[in-house]
C-alpha cells in the first residue's frame, strides 16, 4: 500500500517506470474484473485504463487503495464504451450485448453465472466476493451510494446462489 | 447463512494468482511512452505558437511606433533613438521567435 503510494506519487511527477511497476503490480486484478465484464474487449479497455490512470496520476491522493482507484477507472471505462458501443449499434440497427469469449470450462460456467446478471450487479458481485473489496470500497468504486451497492450485491448474491444451486443439482 | 454463501461465491469466482503478462506491460509501458512524447510535443507546439504570437505582435507594434513617431512630431533627439529602439525591437523579437522554440526540441 505504502509502496503503491510512493509509486504512485513518482508515477505522478511523470516516472514511466514507477508506473510500469504499478501496472505490473495490478494488471491482473484489473483485467480479470474486465474480462467478466466486457469479454473480448477486455485487454483494449485495460489498456486504456491504465493510460487514463497515468494521464489522472496527480490526482491519486492515497486515501484509498490504488487498486481500488484503478477499479475505478476501470469501471467508468468499461461504462463509457458500453454506451459508445450502444449508440454506434443502435445507428446500425444492430445492438446486441457482446457474447462471453471463448475460454476453458471453468471461466464458461463463471461467465455463464455472471451473464444472468445485469451490469451493475456483476460488477458489485466482481468487486466484493471476487476481488475482496468492502462494500464502502465498492460503492466509491462504482461511484453509488453505499445503500445501493448493498441492494445491488443482494440482489447479485441471490442470483449467484441460484445458479450455484443449479449447477451443483 | 449469508456469510457462507458469500464465502462459495468467492470461491466460485477465485482464480489462482497469476505470474504478471509482461506483453501486457510492455504494451501499456510503450502507449504511456508515447503519450509522454505526444504530450511534450504538444507543449512544444504551444509554446513556439505563443512565442511566435508575441514576436509577430511585437513585429505590428514596431512598425505601428514608426508610423506614428513621424519625423515631423520628433526633435532630433527622439529621431535617433526611436528608429533605433524599434529596430532593436524587431531584432531582439526575431532572437525570441527564431532562437526560443529551437531551444524547445524545434
Amino acid at each position: 500500500m505504502d509502496e503503491d503510494l510512493a509509486l504512485a506519487r513518482a508515477a505522478a511527477s511523470g516516472d514511466a517506470a514507477a508506473f510500469a511497476r504499478l501496472v505490473r503490480t495490478h494488471e491482473a486484478a484489473i483485467r480479470r474484473f474486465l474480462t467478466r465484464l466486457a469479454g473480448h474487449s477486455a485487454d483494449d479497455l485495460a489498456q486504456e485504463a491504465f493510460l487514463r490512470a497515468w494521464r489522472l496520476a496527480g490526482t491519486f491522493k492515497g486515501s484509498g487503495s490504488y487498486k481500488s482507484w484503478l477499479m475505478g477507472i476501470a469501471w467508468t471505462q468499461f461504462l463509457a464504451s458500453r454506451r459508445s458501443d450502444k449508440r454506434r449499434a443502435e445507428r446500425e440497427g444492430q445492438w446486441k450485448p457482446e457474447a462471453a469469449p471463448p475460454s476453458p470450462d471453468r471461466r464458461i460456467d463463471i461467465q455463464r453465472a455472471l451473464s444472468v446478471l445485469g451490469e451493475r450487479e456483476r460488477a458489485a458481485a466482481l468487486l466484493c466476493f471476487g476481488e475482496g473489496c468492502s462494500h464502502s470500497e465498492a460503492a466509491a468504486i462504482m461511484d453509488i451510494p453505499l445503500g445501493s451497492l448493498k441492494s445491488i450485491v443482494a440482489r447479485a448474491r441471490s442470483a449467484l446462489a441460484a445458479q450455484l444451486e443449479t449447477a451443483n443439482d | 447463512m449469508t456469510e457462507d454463501m458469500d464465502a462459495r461465491i468467492a470461491e466460485f469466482l477465485a482464480e489462482p494468482p497469476a505470474a504478471p503478462d509482461e506483453a501486457f506491460v510492455e504494451r501499456v509501458n510503450r502507449s504511456v511512452l508515447a503519450e509522454r512524447k505526444i504530450v511534450a510535443a504538444q507543449a512544444a507546439l504551444w509554446r513556439r505558437f505563443a512565442v511566435e504570437s508575441l514576436g509577430s505582435l511585437g513585429i505590428v507594434a514596431a512598425f505601428y511606433l514608426l508610423w506614428r513617431m513621424s519625423p515631423d512630431d520628433l526633435s532630433i533627439d527622439q529621431l535617433t533613438v526611436a528608429p533605433v529602439l524599434a529596430a532593436s525591437m524587431v531584432l531582439f523579437l526575431w532572437f525570441g521567435v527564431q532562437l526560443k522554440p529551437a531551444a524547445a526540441g524545434k
